[in-house]
């Protein structure tokens, strides 16, 4: 919330604003990426589906969720930082981008959370009444219990 | 306009290919109005974020739910479509980062080219999904003629998942797989349509030369919309096609 | 006048008859429907929110009537639970969160911020638009057979029933966009429109609050939306995520509507807060105590109800584990609200109080508001709310913040800035009635309500035991006093329209920036463009004189 570029009051001009230098009767703030910049991140990004399409032939047991996740992560964080160019944005649009998915991953932590330690409650449960291996519904898991 | 005689600021245009822009009225400056319109639009992706992460949520419950169903679920789509996909949408999004430089360069031929070329994109796109989902249909993993037919209660039945190679036998409510690939593709590829209607909006408007370096805001805004869709897809191709 | 004021001096400039503003400067049908105006859009939402509330609260009342007797004393049992699920949706989704913002906030935020207008006003028609095609689809899903699932919609049932829900739930979704773009239409305005030298802490608390109420509209909204869809998707092709039928686990569903439903609290009660903080000052005039509390309370607020959903689901089959920690994080919501509540206390401490009506009203406000907070500390106990789960003590606990502090934080509003918006004054006298009567009224409802939930008596039911006749009859009767407070309410503000008095340009005598534009405001707000060199709440700039001259 600096005063900086966040508060455009009223009495600004847009000259006095922003270090691109560019007269008043333009829009502000337009950072003009080079061609070549774009052209290297298209490369980077396809290397990595190459990649990330790789990893999955390869079986690392559960952790293969997590590495395409975090090269989707790279993917996505070049995207934003250069085609979006987020890199040169307002401190305030990055935050707002941002704090998107920092809720997000509220939702996804909590709902998550619930979901793994309801099984070890059912776990608790059902050890007294053992159920054989085979996959049992989880409505029907109190009528198994009686 | 109004009684202190303040006058419309107009971004005069750079040259005769050109229009020159009004500022509204209820702004001062044109830095004002563009920060303001960018702003209000980063919002706007966030919202877009958070309901594409309702869907997220619920296909990581269930993943950590029934993982063997998921894990065989992946392994029905082609994951080479797939990659396909995931490149021709990548390629598109960087037409788009240069249709954009384009309008901050004032190169209206070259906006237009670039607009065309993420707009080819984004029907090659739609139009392999339109081959993923045929085969989905012929293999009763996703029956589109009886989408709407509903769940019959006393046979167990799903209408529209039959699967009658059986390749989803083995696992515990193989047509939520389907169900969630079904949905979030679905309304991915209708923020793909809806993003190249904008990008068509957008060549028309160029084409009378209304985006110059001067004023580029639209073309700057339905770039980011287009980003976005090539965003979500970036999550959406391992999380889908890959998880087996 | 001191130099300190804003420059806009309305009395001496002008004559004070016969000047343009909002209301006269154009006529006919689409200056009205067409317009970009905030002011006219704002007015536009207190015509429909108000429509909304008297629809919801009609159907209140059918609720409480059919509850005198036991056994149901007007309706069939399931066309009782589609009325309560009636003034359930009307009430939460086309009066309570629109209300405030759509309203009041439209009307008043550009001006307290030395603006011309919101910062997109396009959009800001369009949300207007999104809530009348929203209150449309409501109103088609009744005549396609009404919806009986209560406003939350839980599912499975609400993929089971036979009733018009696909209708009612892209209703909703409309709905929420139009909460949406009007969150995101603030934020914006607050960033980029404010005047020259209005600093985040020049702001009026108001603003604050709507900024704060913007950030969970933009934020929780969207996973409303994406529900809402999913249940509508559930009808239509059986995706099975909500549906155990199908290996769907309908918590999930609860987690994705509290998601949202929880923070939507806030999005509700942070304006009410908003226009209580402003009206205690202005009617003590005593600059506020613990300002910067306040403010930052509102953003504390804002981010501690996104980790609080859970509390709503502690019968549900969520995990205990899932379950200590909601709990846990649950009291810290205290803290802020407590904060806010001793503050507009302390603010009112020694000040020069003045007992309008709006002030009135801001009183009930804090003792409503303090019965409703407390219990909800209650029901955030984990073990207490197992037993208190989905009984009239929650009803309860929700009607007397609901009702009893955000619409009578609304009322106050409406009262403060009435003679503002129109350039009349109510008549007072009948302005104080009315707010003995609707607190009266209020607290015979719901009072006998927590005593009978706390003994057992669940919500939603069509008929009980005759054991709870008396305080069921209590409630009726408070009911039906409510109703006629309203009822007073709505005609003595109707009829100040016709042969109310001309207020005074400055009629409760405020110094935040819409109280320096003329009365009503010109349709560019301020005739020019305002700069503040003050803090807020400073009353000793005020201008007496602005406060005898009546309205244009």
């Amino acid at each position: 919330m600096s005063a900086s570029n966040d508060n455009a009051g009223h009495g600004h001009t847009a000259s006095g604003h922003d270090a691109h230098g560019h007269g008043e009767l333009q829009m502000g703030h337009h950072h003009v990426s080079s061609s070549a910049m774009f052209l290297n991140v298209l490369i980077a990004l396809l290397i990595l589906t190459a990649i990330t399409v790789g990893a999955s032939r390869i079986d690392f047991g559960s952790a293969n969720l997590l590495i395409a996740m975090a090269i989707a992560s790279v993917k996505a964080s070049l995207v934003i930082a250069f085609f979006m160019h987020v890199k040169w944005d307002t401190a305030i649009n990055k935050i707002v981008f941002l704090s998107s998915f920092l809720f997000l991953s509220l939702l996804f932590i909590f709902t998550l959370a619930d979901q793994a330690t309801r099984r070890m409650d059912d776990q608790a449960l059902t050890t007294k009444t053992p159920v054989d291996k085979q996959w049992v519904h989880p409505s029907t898991l109190a009528e198994q219990k009686q | 306009m109004s009684h202190d005689g303040h006058h419309s600021v107009v971004i005069p245009a750079p040259g005769p290919e050109f229009q020159s822009h009004t500022v509204a009225h209820h702004f001062d400056t044109p830095v004002q109005e563009f920060q303001s319109a960018k702003l209000g639009f980063w919002l706007f992706l966030a919202t877009e974020i958070l309901l594409f992460g309702g869907l997220f949520a619920a296909y990581f419950y269930y993943h950590q739910m029934y993982h063997e169903t998921f894990h065989l679920g992946g392994q029905q789509l082609d994951w080479w479509l797939g990659a396909l996909n995931t490149s021709v949408l990548l390629l598109s999004s960087w037409t788009m980062a240069m249709g954009v430089r384009s309008a901050q360069t004032s190169q209206k031929g070259k906006l237009l080219m670039y607009c065309g070329l993420t707009v080819l994109g984004a029907v090659i796109f739609l139009v392999i999904k339109f081959f993923e989902y045929k085969a989905k249909n012929e293999h009763g993993l996703i029956e589109f003629a009886h989408l709407f037919d509903g769940y019959n209660g006393a046979t167990g039945q799903l209408s529209w998942f039959t699967d009658h190679d059986g390749v989803m036998a083995g696992v515990p409510h193989g047509h939520l797989f389907f169900a969630i690939y079904l949905t979030m593709t679905a309304i991915h590829g209708l923020h793909v349509i809806i993003g190249a209607g904008l990008i068509v909006w957008i060549m028309k408007g160029a084409a009378k030369g209304r985006f110059h370096a001067g004023y580029y805001l639209p073309v700057d805004l339905v770039g980011l919309y287009w980003h976005l869709v090539d965003l979500i897809w970036i999550f959406l191709f391992p999380l889908l096609y890959l998880v087996s | 006048m001191t130099t300190n004021v804003p420059a806009v001096d309305t009395h001496v400039a002008e004559p004070t008859s016969g000047r343009k503003n909002f209301l006269n400067c154009s006529s006919g049908f689409m200056s009205w429907a067409g317009t970009l105006d905030h002011k006219r859009i704002g007015l536009m939402y207190l015509v429909g929110v108000s429509i909304a509330f008297l629809c919801g609260g009609l159907f209140a009342l059918l609720v409480r009537l059919h509850l005198w007797s036991p056994e149901g004393a007007l309706f069939a049992n399931a066309d009782y639970n589609q009325i309560f699920t009636l003034h359930g949706a009307f009430m939460v989704f086309l009066f309570v969160i629109p209300a405030i913002p759509g309203s009041l906030g439209n009307m008043v935020l550009p001006l307290m911020l030395g603006a011309k207008d919101v910062a997109l006003p396009r959009l800001n028609l369009l949300s207007f638009y999104l809530w009348c095609s929203g209150a449309v689809m409501a109103t088609l899903a009744i005549i396609l057979g009404g919806f009986d699932t209560g406003w939350t919609f839980y599912a499975p049932y609400s993929i089971y029933t036979d009733k018009a829900v696909v209708s009612i739930g892209l209703g909703i979704f409309l709905l929420g966009f139009s909460s949406i773009f009007t969150g995101l239409n603030f934020i914006v305005t607050v960033h980029k429109l404010r005047a020259p030298g209005l600093t985040w802490f020049r702001m009026p608390l108001f603003v604050w609050a709507l900024y704060a109420t913007s950030i969970l509209q933009v934020l929780a909204t969207p996973v409303l939306g994406i529900t809402v869809l999913l249940v509508a998707f559930e009808r239509l092709y059986n995706i099975g995520i909500f549906d155990p039928r199908l290996g769907g686990d309908p918590v999930l569903f609860e987690h994705f509507f509290w998601f949202y439903s929880h923070p939507a609290v806030y999005i509700m009660v942070l304006p009410a807060f908003g226009i209580v903080s402003e009206l205690v000052s202005v009617h003590s005039r005593k600059p506020l105590f613990g300002y910067k509390l306040i403010a930052f309370s509102s953003l504390a607020i804002a981010i501690i109800s996104f980790l609080v959903w859970g509390h709503h689901m502690f019968t549900s089959g969520q995990s205990t584990y899932a379950m200590f920690a909601f709990s846990f994080l649950t009291f810290f919501v205290a803290i802020p609200t407590a904060i806010k509540e001793f503050s507009w206390v302390a603010t009112i401490w020694k000040g020069s109080i003045a007992l309008n009506s709006p002030m009135l009203y801001t009183l009930a406000f804090l003792i409503i508001f303090a019965i409703g907070g407390l219990t909800g500390v209650i029901l955030g106990a984990l073990n207490v709310d197992i037993h208190l789960h989905d009984t009239y003590f929650v009803v309860a606990h929700f009607h007397y913040v609901m009702m009893g502090s955000i619409a009578l934080a609304f009322f106050a509003g409406l009262h403060h800035w009435w003679p503002k918006m129109f350039g009349v004054m109510y008549n007072e006298t009948l302005a104080k009635i009315a707010c003995g009567i609707i607190f009266i009224g209020f607290n015979t409802t719901f009072l006998p309500q927590f005593i009978m939930g706390s003994r057992g008596m669940p919500r939603r039911y069509a008929t009980y035991v005759p054991e709870y006749a008396p305080y069921h009859h209590a409630s009726t009767i408070g009911a039906v006093i409510l109703g006629l407070g309203i009822a007073l309410m709505v005609y003595y503000l109707v009829a100040s329209l016709f042969s109310g008095k001309r207020a005074m340009q400055n009629q409760w005598g405020g110094v935040t920036l819409d109280w320096h534009t003329p009365t009503p405001p010109p349709l560019e707000n301020f005739d020019h463009s305002p700069s503040v060199t003050t803090e807020v709440y400073d009353y000793s700039v005020l201008d007496l004189e602005t406060t005898r001259t009546p309205a244009s």
